[in-house]
């Protein structure tokens, strides 16, 4: 029973890491921008997939095939692949700040919401175009192979990502609390118009805000696909749960948010282990609960409308 | 008679339909022609949802299952009439737009977007894989048909059905969307202050649109399970929550054929690129990434330009025997203000605050920059609670209630910054005022009983002589928007007037206006004060002050300093202390 749940709350902080970094992706782009990516799932499974097929390109596999085989990358071939799965969505997340968010930034009515969810969906269907709907089974980069620990089993997947979303939201925080750019990007969260007249280049922190919160779910898919397989599909519901994290943790407080992956991660996990049909449910549930209470969030700070 | 023109409009359209389609002898085509019906039903529903109310919905795929699910269990698992099945499912789907609804309470924007997201993925979740009730991808079969004459309707007969409901749909959110409650939705997409401080009462007219939205879109789910007599968890895809939102956004939220105009043609689109599902959703993306950009009032935007209403001025029928009185005449206090503090963290721009108000004076706060006014008559409408003390109107606490019912109870306002409902005319806008005043519920609107009739002409003939009031009458049908600075702040003054208040409380009235028109702000002010309505002005013009008001409150860094007539606060050296400083001795200048 013990191992059982530390075997869930394992699993729970490693895929709560993913979504951490979903989270946080939301909370860049939120802050900056005030708008969000209604298709930040999309670009989870976008990452996955670019990382995917970067490998089959270093194995000498067609692009468009959907099984690795026998085939297993080196370490090299997936460094390839995660510099290109981040380089790649960086220019995606570019791409949708420019034609997607730009336009209607500071429009009423947002309309942004309508663009970012049909960029994700063009997205989409240029990836059944490619692959079909049918999941792909990716080798992971540190192996197969259950580590016990504990008496309880380990995927080496699982720590990574782990791990990554750690040293990830470390060096995030260092960035912006004490370097120069952490404080531009700060101080253009905080008001936009001030910071363009203190010489901050704010259509530039934004274009960055966008590039490296697309990154950061291109890294998140890249991370699971290992774990869970490739699928199209996959980012739906891991960009929602991250947006659950952000939500409870407080859109506007990139620690709140990361703290509420993880909880989202380890409280689904644990439902998992009970109900498994009721996980979303769940999860959903948690969300409107917190909400219930504090509308910004368990760390958000609270909203004052000037009248 | 216009509405009686566009009701024999509507009969002869959807009976033209009917004689159409009968002569189709391609089920393929009246498949196509029922499922536009279907889809017209969402979209209409969503109209009221996303173009009236603003509130964007993701998640309508859910109440779409849940209208499908409810007659698929009702008429396998008890032997429910299929009919009632229908009915009941409506209700079902009514109950899920409550559910659907109850975030909205506390989240708006981008969060509310994705709650619903949410709400359409959990119910995809769980129809998809509770598969003991629901039946996952095997679905449930055995449906129950509507019947006729106990034979299940035709292919024919279900497009006549379509049409049918189609028809009714309009017609009844037409009378909805044309009258209080379309005014009520259109002004919290405005703005919800504004809206609330006028007496709508906003939660419940959000908790309406979802409602309606939720019942119309679960109709369609019901009719799609029992003309299949089938369903199974690939019809509820988050796709289809989009296309439900584009069928809106691509014909034009918020316009009464937009809804049609985008299922029409994307249903037809749909049904081409059929064979394609990939390039259907391409083109789905394609048409949201950029439909808004090119086009932001949908297909109907694009040709709105040539059906432009007419801003001639109305006419008014009996000006002359226009009663102007408003409030009830009387003396006595009207509001008693004791020992009010709000502490904003360090900030107190109230501390231990107290004063009254007579009833049929006019009173004014006045105070350097900074000295609370604002926020004691935010406090004194309801928009912020005071940390302590409390606030009497008319015998009864105020603190503590929301908006809307302090409005109710006689107190209207005006806003520092302007907040008038921009994109509607001048008289929507005053009429809004009067909103709390009606009485019409939603089902005489909705009908539009005698009764609805009856307080929609009310209110209208009320708004006009409001506008006369003001001298705006000629720009009644003109956007709000388009006003100059000067004359909007006259527009709002009306729809506070609108709301007949007993007590008027004015944000800075003259802010903006020049000398001349600060004079006849002030005449003005002095004639509704003859119509019964109390006033409490915050004002910076001190002319203007010292000429009308009766009796003067000084604040100054929260803290009352002073009151009086205006005579005695003007010689008050504490007043001139806090305006223009105290005299420092010669030498520490000099030394300086």
């Amino acid at each position: 029973m013990v191992e059982a749940l530390l075997q869930a709350i394992l699993s729970g902080l490693a895929v709560g890491g993913a979504y951490a970094l979903v989270a946080l992706g939301f909370s860049i782009t939120f802050t900056t921008t005030k708008t969000l990516n209604f298709s930040h799932g999309e670009f989870v499974s976008a990452g996955a997939f670019i990382g995917m097929s970067a490998l089959f390109l270093v194995l000498g596999l067609p692009v468009t095939s959907t099984t690795f085989g026998q085939a297993l990358p080196g370490a090299g071939a997936q460094l390839l692949a995660l510099a290109a799965a981040l380089g790649a969505m960086g220019l995606l997340g570019w791409l949708l700040y420019a034609i997607g968010v730009r336009p209607f930034a500071g429009r009423p009515g947002m309309a942004w919401v309508m663009s970012t969810l049909g960029f994700g969906v063009i997205l989409q269907s240029i990836g059944l175009a490619i692959w079909g709907p049918k999941p792909v089974v990716v080798p992971g980069p540190v192996g197969d192979e259950v580590i016990r620990l504990l008496g309880i089993g380990v995927r080496p997947q699982e720590l990574l990502t782990l791990a990554v979303a750690v040293v990830i939201m470390i060096g995030f925080d260092f960035v912006m609390n004490r370097t120069m750019v952490g404080k531009a990007m700060r101080a253009v969260a905080a008001n936009g118009n001030v910071a363009s007249l203190m010489g901050i280049n704010t259509n530039a922190v934004m274009i960055g805000a966008f590039v490296i919160s697309s990154a950061l779910a291109g890294l998140s898919g890249f991370l699971l696909a290992p774990i869970a397989q490739a699928s199209l599909f996959m980012g739906l519901t891991v960009g929602l749960k991250g947006f659950s994290g952000a939500m409870i943790g407080g859109l506007s407080n990139p620690r709140g948010c990361v703290i509420g992956g993880f909880v989202l991660g380890v409280f689904e996990s644990l439902v998992n282990l009970w109900q498994a049909q009721w996980r979303e449910v769940a999860v959903f549930g948690l969300v409107i609960l917190v909400l219930a209470f504090r509308p910004t969030g368990l760390f958000g700070k609270k909203l004052v409308e000037k009248v | 008679m216009k509405r009686s023109q566009h009701l024999v409009g509507v009969v002869l359209a959807a009976a033209a339909l009917i004689g159409i389609t009968s002569l189709f002898g391609n089920d393929y085509y009246l498949r196509i022609v029922f499922m536009m019906c279907v889809y017209y039903l969402c979209a209409a529903g969503m109209n009221v949802l996303v173009g009236y109310a603003g509130q964007k919905s993701l998640g309508q795929a859910g109440l779409f299952a849940a209208g499908a699910y409810a007659v698929a269990l009702l008429t396998t698992r008890t032997e429910m009439n299929p009919w009632l099945a229908l009915v009941v499912a409506a209700g079902i789907s009514a109950v899920c737009g409550v559910l659907i609804a109850l975030p909205s309470l506390r989240v708006k924007g981008p969060y509310l977007a994705m709650v619903t997201l949410a709400f359409g993925i959990v119910v995809e979740k769980l129809v998809g894989e509770w598969t003991d009730v629901f039946g996952g991808a095997q679905g449930i079969y055995g449906i129950k048909a509507l019947t006729w004459d106990g034979q299940p309707l035709t292919s024919l007969q279900w497009v006549w059905l379509g049409i049918g409901l189609c028809a009714l749909t309009h017609l009844l959110l037409r009378n909805l969307l044309q009258g209080r409650f379309g005014r009520a939705l259109l002004s919290l997409q405005a703005d919800e202050i504004a809206s609330s401080s006028v007496g709508v009462r906003v939660y419940r007219a959000k908790v309406i649109a979802f409602v309606v939205a939720a019942v119309t879109c679960g109709i369609a789910g019901a009719l799609v399970a029992q003309q299949n007599q089938y369903i199974n968890s690939d019809f509820i895809t988050f796709h289809l929550s989009i296309f439900i939102l584009l069928l809106v956004l691509f014909g034009g939220a918020g316009s009464q054929y937009g809804p049609l105009v985008g299922t029409v043609i994307l249903t037809a689109v749909d049904a081409a690129l059929a064979r394609w599902p990939s390039a259907q959703h391409f083109l789905y993306g394609f048409l949201l990434l950029f439909a808004l950009y090119v086009m932001p009032g949908g297909v109907t935007g694009l040709f709105s330009k040539w059906f432009r209403r007419s801003t001639e001025a109305p006419e008014v029928s009996n000006t002359a025997a226009a009663p102007t009185r408003i409030g009830p005449e009387g003396q006595g206090e009207l509001l008693v203000v004791q020992g009010v503090t709000k502490n904003f963290g360090g900030v107190k721009p109230a501390q231990n605050v107290s004063f009254r108000l007579q009833r049929g004076h006019i009173h004014a706060l006045i105070g350097p920059n900074g000295a609370g006014k604002s926020t004691m008559i935010n406090m004194l409408t309801g928009l912020i609670d005071p940390t302590e003390g409390s606030i009497e109107f008319l015998g009864q606490e105020v603190s503590g209630r929301p908006v809307h019912s302090i409005c109710c109870m006689g107190m209207g306002r005006t806003f520092q910054n302007l907040r008038l409902f921009a994109e509607l005319s001048v008289l929507d806008n005053v009429m809004l005022g009067r909103h709390s005043r009606m009485t019409n519920g939603f089902f005489a609107s909705l009908f539009h009983l005698p009764s609805a009739m009856k307080q929609e002409a009310a209110t209208r003939a009320r708004a006009l002589q409001l506008l006369d009031l003001v001298g705006l009458l000629h720009l009644a049908h003109h956007p709000a928007g388009s006003l100059p600075y000067g004359l909007q702040r006259r527009v709002e003054l009306a729809r506070a007037l609108a709301t007949e208040p007993q007590l008027l409380l004015l944000d800075e009235p003259a802010a903006g206006l020049n000398p001349q028109e600060t004079a006849e702000l002030g005449q003005l002010l002095l004639r509704i004060g003859k119509c019964g309505v109390s006033i409490l002005m915050v004002e910076h013009h001190m002319d203007l002050v010292m000429s009308i008001s009766d009796h003067v409150i000084v604040l100054d860094y929260g803290i009352k300093i002073a009151e009086g007539k205006p005579a005695e606060v003007q010689a008050n050296p504490r007043v001139v202390e806090a305006y223009l400083g105290v005299d420092e001795p010669e030498e520490v200048l000099c030394a300086a």
